[in-house]
């Protein structure tokens, strides 16, 4: 097996560059070729000596070239909205950009200043992939933006709000205060408690008391905040989470150490609940940090602004400028070119070309489109230039209705509620049930003083904290592991959704075809003596014929100079002709003739992704039920089905977005598998929507987790992580229950006191602590 | 044991000191990126040479 040198993936069909008798590579494909070889010529070579020291790097996909301009980085009514002046008075901008993975990344973008000419200053936060880039008076966006696609990071402009952006700033600063405060004081008050239990003599015991005091309360009110304000946001809903018992621990653990302290008694818990705040909210910010690493609901929103558009600024349509797709307006003229995915429904007034609906409808065929015809935004240009005039904007398309419909429909997804905080509503009435209960047993014998304290003392002693710890590490863990394999998860309740389904819905094209066609079952016939290469490629060169395409694709090119081909004719609809060396070929209804005389004939079919055999079998094996739903015609659907050795049951074709829908409404514990838009629908109502690689974005708006990577088998492996996740979290939950269930005995028989609460506590967040690290370590391990 | 009143507000003096520091290095935005920094101390302050613009001058001299 081999790897690409570029972007580290499998290189099937490797190429190498020869220079100067030495040999390069391998690459996968060409666009890392080219890299390569800018990256060289740059003098940024190094690039490759730090990649290879890097032990860990994120998966990428291979480097896929474009030719936008984006010229209109440089428009300053763009600039006006996107960019601002940093404190030095230079124009600012800040980039997403594609493919950041590794310290070489950071390297390369950092070395802007040095080969992009008028580049100030660029800084890369390597954890959002956002790079801040600053320019002089003389340089150009447009210029650092086409330098980056150049070399492999395809840069999309963030709009930035500044309000918006200082708020995220200040809200993660005030996270890590109350952290740092928490941990300094539980720190601080340990040393006083420790001889406060050692027995610190009557002169220090109320100066000690006094200090742990005036520690905790900053803990006990400004960090402990969030807990405070989430559970009063449950009681206003009337329900309860988990935070609701470690709010009240937290109050009564603060008046009972204060009462104490005004009466002489130098006990209180502050050393177990300053500890819990600190290890709470570390494991909170944690679990924060992993999800908004992947991409944040609103951070792909830069996804679906699109690629540059060209627009017409003359008469006859021979001159363009590149817009932002934000700019666009009905009655625009703009030009597609091939590959482009149409931005806006239109009409096209020039140029003949093929359209791939299969993101729209699921079609695996092409669509022909000459003059005249309504091109819907969100189908892909295929074979060549058209010209068209938009007649509804972006967000008034048939695209852009799905993409409403699923906008609402998000809002009504019934959220998880996680099993945690089913597990604490019961728990918090049984605690608060008991201590009722203790209450009235204590005053029942006299001491009104000591029923009131051992109440107290059972409701700060049951909080179920180590629960509250162990279930956000459980999840950092799992989730951390899928950024790493290139997953992104929007949700931590995904896991456990995933964990519990029992019918998994996959889409056939895109994703367990591929979205392009291919040769297949090429004959050879009569013995030619032909080098094939070398005909397809001389009559093909300027065709964008998806055929010509495909079969160009198929012998991919390594000479670098063709025949002279001599009366060369193109006829639409039945194919090229013409002489090289006296020879007559013809490539026409899927055959090649040398004169006249059949020596090639082949296929098109839609390949079918390489791990999808097994990765349906690896399913399979898990006990899903599995179903292959299709806006494609029928027998294709089935012929795929029969080569993934599929029943009839188990397969449906020809259906519409609205039945692909109900067909999963109508199931429970589903998972839905696709990348068109046809399938956004199904994606928003299974229990898991995953849109695969090259996804649409609407589908990646619809979806709870996107794969960065090809392939279908890290779907099966994550569906194996949730499981294993999800036996980690009951076995923490069962460990949390029994230690709390042995602090209530305590209680009960009066042993309880804060010496025996600062061993309970931290000894239980320990033990699941530890069985979650155990529990995770063997399930990371699992999938390499 | 005449050195505890004099230890303990030490201790707690030096407590609120570095509190103290952390709170003005947050406030600064010291922890705003916790990721990249630490790559970045690994990379080397070298120079590159563009190959680009070395050829040129070679074309030039000849």
């Amino acid at each position: 097996m081999t790897n690409c040198l570029h972007c580290d993936q499998i290189a099937s069909s490797p190429l190498y560059i020869q220079k100067e008798n030495c040999e390069t590579g391998p690459f996968c494909c060409q666009g890392c070729v080219t890299v390569f070889n800018i990256l060289k010529n740059k003098g940024l070579s190094e690039y490759y000596e730090i990649k290879k020291n890097v032990a860990i790097f994120k998966d990428r996909a291979p480097v896929e070239i474009s030719s936008n301009q984006y010229t209109y980085l440089d428009n300053s009514d763009f600039q006006q909205e996107y960019s601002y002046l940093n404190y030095q008075k230079e124009r600012t901008i800040e980039f997403y950009l594609e493919g950041i993975h590794c310290l070489a990344c950071l390297w390369i973008i950092e070395k802007l200043p040095t080969f992009v000419p008028g580049v100030s200053s660029s800084k890369l936060n390597i954890g959002r992939s956002v790079a801040v880039i600053s320019i002089s008076d003389t340089g150009s966006f447009s210029l650092v933006a086409r330098e980056l696609d150049n070399i492999g990071y395809r840069p999309h402009p963030l709009k930035i709000n500044q309000n918006e952006n200082l708020l995220k700033i200040k809200e993660n600063r005030i996270n890590l205060l109350r952290i740092g405060i928490s941990g300094a004081a539980a720190g601080n008050i340990m040393l006083y408690a420790i001889s406060l239990y050692a027995g610190a003599g009557r002169e220090y015991e109320q100066l000690f008391n006094a200090i742990t005091v005036a520690f905790a309360l900053p803990v006990l009110t400004y960090c402990a905040y969030p807990f405070y304000k989430n559970s009063y946001v449950a009681l206003k809903n009337k329900s309860l989470s988990i935070d609701v018992p470690i709010s009240i621990a937290l109050i009564m653990g603060a008046v009972m150490g204060v009462y104490n302290l005004f009466i002489g008694v130098p006990e209180n818990y502050f050393d177990s609940l300053t500890a819990l705040v600190f290890l709470l909210l570390l494991s909170r910010y944690f679990l924060k940090i992993i999800q908004e690493k992947g991409l944040s609901t609103s951070d792909l929103n830069f996804f679906y602004q699109g690629e540059s558009l060209l627009k017409s600024t003359s008469e006859d349509f021979s001159a363009f400028i590149e817009i932002h797709p934000k700019l666009i307006s009905v009655g625009d003229v703009i030009k597609i070119v091939p590959n482009q995915i149409i931005p806006a429904d239109a009409t096209i007034i020039r140029g003949q070309s093929y359209l791939n609906t299969s993101l729209l409808s699921g079609e695996s065929e092409l669509q022909k489109v000459s003059e005249g015809s309504l091109v819907y935004s969100g189908t892909q240009n295929v074979s060549n230039d058209l010209i068209a005039r938009v007649t509804s904007l972006p967000k008034e398309s048939r695209l852009g209705k799905i993409l409403q419909h699923i906008e609402n429909g998000w809002s009504q997804k019934s959220k998880i509620v996680d099993i945690t905080n089913v597990v604490s509503k019961y728990f918090v009435l049984v605690v608060f049930l008991l201590s009722l209960f203790l209450f009235f047993k204590e005053f029942q014998s006299g001491d009104m003083r000591s029923a009131f304290e051992k109440a107290l003392t059972l409701l700060i002693v049951t909080c179920p904290c180590a629960l509250a710890i162990a279930t956000p590490l459980t999840f950092i863990r799992s989730l951390s592991k899928s950024a790493e394999k290139g997953i992104v998860i929007k949700d931590d309740a995904v896991i456990e959704n995933l964990a519990k389904a029992k019918v998994i819905f996959i889409d056939k094209t895109g994703t367990i075809t591929e979205n392009k066609i291919q040769i297949c079952d090429f004959k050879i016939h009569n013995d030619p003596e032909i080098d094939f290469e070398y005909i397809v490629h001389a009559l093909e060169q300027h065709s964008r014929h998806p055929v010509a395409l495909s079969l160009k694709n198929y012998f991919p090119l390594t000479k670098t100079e063709l025949p002279i081909v001599q009366d060369f004719k193109e006829s639409p609809g039945v194919g090229v002709s013409g002489y090289i060396n006296q020879n007559h070929y013809l490539i026409s209804q899927y055959s090649i003739f040398e004169n006249e005389r059949l020596v090639a004939s082949f296929n098109v079919d839609t390949k079918v992704k390489k791990d999808a055999f097994d990765s349906i079998k690896r399913l399979k094996k898990l006990g899903l039920k599995i179903q292959i739903l299709s806006g494609d015609k029928h027998e294709k659907v089935e012929s795929l089905a029969k080569t993934l050795n599929l029943q009839n049951e188990e397969f449906a074709g020809e259906l519409s977005p609205e039945m692909k829908n109900s067909l999963i409404k109508s199931s429970t514990h589903s998972i839905m598998i696709g990348d068109g838009a046809n399938d956004a629908l199904a994606l928003n109502s299974a229990n898991t929507g995953i849109a695969v690689h090259g996804a649409m974005d609407i589908s990646l708006r619809a979806a709870d987790v996107y794969l960065t990577t090809p392939g279908l088998e890290h779907i099966v492996n994550l569906i194996v992580m949730s499981r294993e996740t999800m036996k980690v979290i009951y076995r923490n939950l069962v460990l949390s229950l029994l230690y709390n269930s042995l602090s209530v005995v305590l209680a009960f028989t009066g042993y309880i006191s804060p010496l025996t609460a600062a061993i309970i506590m931290p000894l239980s967040s320990l033990t699941v602590l530890i069985s979650s690290l155990i529990g995770t370590k063997e399930l990371r391990s699992q999938w390499k | 044991m005449e050195i505890i009143p004099f230890l303990i507000p030490l201790a707690i003096i030096l407590a609120l000191f570095f509190i103290g520091g952390f709170i003005w290095m947050t406030m600064k935005g010291q922890y705003d990126d916790l990721e990249t920094p630490g790559h970045r101390m690994l990379l080397d302050e070298t120079q590159i040479n563009n190959v680009d613009n070395a050829n040129q001058t070679q074309k030039g001299d000849l």
